[in-house]
């Protein structure tokens, strides 16, 4: 399908459209918001991929909000876009579709705008300490600003009656693990009601995108989320490329598929084996440990660094593995894989530790499809979406490999979508190594000249789910606007849903089995 | 003489090897996940490590939470002194009785929930109350199953049921073992062990004894370890020498005596060893399944006890 079939099927007649390779961006008016998006959401189906707001007051006079919807097979995305010029105000769409709430509450904390009509527009990921209006993604606020402690208060859902009490926990945890605040209502030990409370660990990464030079945006990128340091850096150099008009040669595609893979095999492993362990089977717990430490020395071999940091330049990759190198990595690899099947014998014979799994934390499907649940969370409840097939980038439409399915939507669901992730993303690693093109790594590139006023959009299955970049140049050139939408952003809102009905005790094993990065959704 | 000798003994041995217990654990757990493991005598150093450091303590605490690991440890020195360890002969009327050790520990348990209120945190409210729950349902199957071994003795006091339980017919073995497996059920109970609860975990909402004492620290804190470590040791005591007496000494004699504490070493390492290979093999039980699990443990009691009468 070319681009002029998509704007006859998706757009509205006589939208003013502007391309940018696959982004179609066009103007609509406030009044035929809501139908236009609706339409995209509900009659042609297409996933909501971000809704970002961008200041550009001082070169139009406006702000913009875009709707970026992804058409997958098409690889298209389709990005409807309201500006906001005289009043502070936009329509809210959160009673339509209820994924875009967090977007508009983001956008109301960020920029300032009010979502009319939101049911509950309360500030997003920024801590009661922030002032009220001191909106740092506006151009006129200063980075460097240091604002003084607001002390506000924040309104936590709360349920009342005899023998319910609340339990808080966090943001310190007894464990290592990231920042964040969960509220209990709690009667005995069953749980009414959870609310994560994030935003502990906000970095203000999508201003420093803004700020910091080009090359220093791409080391940024690696530190969303630590444990995606490659998807996400890869993310954000294909939206580059993007603008860039940048080629990137077949053989950087081939190898930037088998880093993917590694860093999805040894966080899927860590996980499976965490999983094991936050139900007290310490066998598994210690195996996946292992068998994690494992891939993550392969990366340290290959490219110098556990967490493939520094592997993704624009324009094609920094590190070769050459003939020699890859046949160790399929030795190795084939060991792991091996080596993992007897753990997994194991654990799937163990009663104790399925009995735990099973039946703990559903989220039920129409609760993942009203939050847009996305990745393994949402492919454990039957939601056959995955980036690598929907919007292939990379070498991923030449590979043949299958979608991970479960259908139960609980622990065991999300635990098996990962043990056969880790089988595919082997198979995935084998068929790219045998493919593996000749040719240069990556493209010699001067300089980075950027298309002026465009705006460009890059997904990346990471391990969590789809990472979505949305980038946009100013007049001159340069990169004005950055949003970073990891998948934990849409999966928090679901966690929370996942914990009534459930007991106190079970929930650690829950939130794990989602294993939702906080760096990624409090930027 | 000899009897000081033997006091001095019986009272120091069981406190002076809790900690040690503790470690043999982990040891062999660590090594069923291919690990290396800590030393056997880390416990040792733990505990020497908090008794060195000071202690912060809640302004909201009160009399209880300061008093609390005084009256648990001292609740297990006390029933520590009243079991038959390595000799049957030796004598007390005045805590050595079934109910008496039975009710001496649940003052310490009542203590340690009380302590956990205490501060007013959430985690050691619901701590507490799992904690009160469990030893409620475990109370039933620790008395029956004593009991049993009462009845086929016709006495309640500890040191006169071991001298007797190994001299008794080939035919009493079935209700001894059937008792036995409902007492190690309660063992693993009481002690805070799978698949009742995690000794090991980081994730506070799982919890049960360790978000009682979560808000301990330095000495107290020292002081509530061992004496869990000392109830780990009683619990594993009671069984080995209630149960299976064998080797204990009956009479006074240097070579009885070493010949019946080696024997005791044994039984306590068997002991250790079972116990690291139900927590290296299964998976915690769901919160709620506990009950079930603690029925059973009284039931099979019951039936031991139907056996004899």
């Amino acid at each position: 399908m070319n681009n002029n079939e998509i704007i006859a099927k998706y757009l509205p007649a006589h939208a003013d459209v502007k391309i940018n390779n696959n982004f179609i961006a066009f103007e609509i008016p406030h009044s035929s918001l809501k139908e236009i998006v609706c339409d995209l959401y509900r009659k042609h189906n297409l996933p909501l991929k971000t809704i970002t707001a961008a200041d550009e007051r001082e070169e139009n006079g406006c702000f913009k909000i875009f709707y970026a919807f992804g058409a997958p097979k098409e690889n298209i995305f389709v990005a409807p876009f309201i500006r906001i010029e005289s009043s502070e105000e936009f329509p809210s769409l959160t009673s339509e579709i209820h994924e875009a709430s967090t977007y508009e509450r983001k956008i109301k904390t960020f920029f300032g705008l009010n979502p009319i009509g939101h049911p509950n527009p309360r500030t997003l990921i920024l801590h009661e300490n922030w002032p009220n209006g001191l909106f740092p993604l506006r151009k006129d606020f200063n980075w460097q600003t240091r604002p003084a402690e607001a002390k506000e208060h924040f309104e936590f859902y709360k349920i009342e009656g005899e023998g319910i009490y609340e339990i808080p926990v966090g943001p310190i945890h007894a464990g290592i693990i990231e920042p964040g605040h969960f509220r209990f209502n709690v009667a005995g030990e069953e749980i009414l009601n959870l609310e994560p409370r994030l935003g502990f660990v906000h970095k203000g990464s999508e201003k420093l995108f803004e700020i910091l030079p080009l090359e220093k945006k791409l080391i940024l990128s690696e530190k969303i989320s630590g444990d995606s340091a490659f998807s996400h850096s890869l993310a954000f150099c294909q939206a580059v490329e993007s603008l860039g008009g940048i080629n990137v040669p077949e053989r950087a595609k081939y190898l930037r598929v088998v880093y993917a893979e590694l860093e999805r095999l040894a966080n899927h492993l860590g996980d499976i084996g965490f999983i094991m362990l936050d139900t007290g089977f310490n066998f598994g717990g210690a195996n996946g440990s292992r068998l994690r430490e494992m891939i993550m020395q392969i990366n340290e071999r290959l490219t110098g660094s556990r967490f493939l940091r520094g592997v993704n330049i624009f324009g094609g990759v920094a590190k070769d593995i050459n003939r020699q190198a890859a046949d160790k990595l399929m030795e190795d690899l084939e060991n792991i894989v091996n080596d993992f099947s007897e753990v997994i014998e194991v654990a799937e014979n163990s009663d104790s530790l399925l009995n735990r799994l099973k039946g703990t934390g559903i989220v039920t499907g129409q609760i993942a499809k009203d939050h847009g649940v996305t990745g393994v969370a949402g492919r454990a409840g039957g939601s056959k979406n995955d980036a690598r097939k929907d919007f292939p980038y990379a070498a991923y439409d030449k590979l043949d490999f299958q979608i991970a399915v479960e259908e139960t939507s609980d622990v065991y669901a999300r635990f098996r979508v990962r043990i056969k992730e880790v089988y595919s993303s082997f198979e995935i690693i084998k068929q790219a190594l045998e493919n593996l093109p000749e040719g240069a790594v990556n493209a010699p590139l001067a300089a980075v000249n950027l298309t002026p006023n465009a705006q460009a959009l890059s997904i990346v299955e990471g391990w969590r789910g789809d990472i979505v970049y949305f980038a946009m140049t100013d007049a001159r050139g340069n990169i004005s606007r950055v949003d970073v939408r990891d998948p934990s952003f849409l999966n928090w809102t679901a966690a929370g849903h996942a914990g009534p009905g459930n007991i106190v005790p079970d929930f650690p094993l829950i939130n794990k089995s989602f294993n939702l990065s906080y760096s990624g959704n409090d930027l | 003489m000899e009897n000081i000798i033997n006091w001095t003994i019986q009272i120091l041995l069981l406190p002076a090897l809790s900690p040690l217990c503790v470690g043999i654990i982990r040891k062999i757990k660590a090594r069923f996940q291919n690990r290396q493991g800590a030393s056997v005598f880390q416990p040792y150093n733990d505990l020497w490590k908090l008794f060195h450091k000071d202690e912060v303590i809640s302004s909201d605490a009160s009399w209880i939470f300061r008093f609390a690991p005084f009256a648990i440890f001292g609740a297990t020195l006390a029933v520590s002194a009243s079991l038959p360890i390595f000799a049957s002969f030796l004598s007390n009327n005045f805590t050595s009785d079934i109910l008496a050790v039975i009710y001496i520990l649940a003052i310490g348990t009542f203590f340690l929930a009380l302590a956990g209120l205490d501060v007013g945190g959430a985690f050691g409210g619901f701590g507490s109350s799992r904690e009160m729950t469990v030893s409620a349902l475990a109370e039933g199957g620790l008395l029956f199953s004593l009991l049993v071994l009462s009845f086929m003795s016709g006495t309640t006091n500890l040191f006169s049921i071991s001298g007797t339980i190994d001299s008794l017919p080939l035919a009493s073995l079935l209700p001894v073992v059937l008792a036995f497996l409902g007492f190690f059920i309660v063992l693993l109970a009481e002690t805070a062990r799978f698949p009742f609860d995690n000794p090991s975990t980081h994730l506070e909402l799982t919890m049960i004894h360790e978000a009682m004492i979560i808000e301990y620290s330095g000495k107290r804190l020292a002081l509530i370890e061992w004496a869990s470590a000392n109830k780990l040791l009683i619990f594993i005591t009671l069984g080995s020498s209630l149960f299976f007496p064998i080797g204990i000494a009956h009479s006074m004699g240097v070579i009885a005596i070493a010949a019946a504490i080696l024997f005791y070493l044994l039984k306590v390492l068997v002991f250790c060893v079972a116990v690291a290979i139900i927590e290296s093999g299964i998976a915690k039980l769901r919160l709620f399944r506990l009950p079930d699990l603690l029925l059973f443990s009284f039931i099979l009691s019951v039936i031991a006890l139907g056996l004899i009468i």
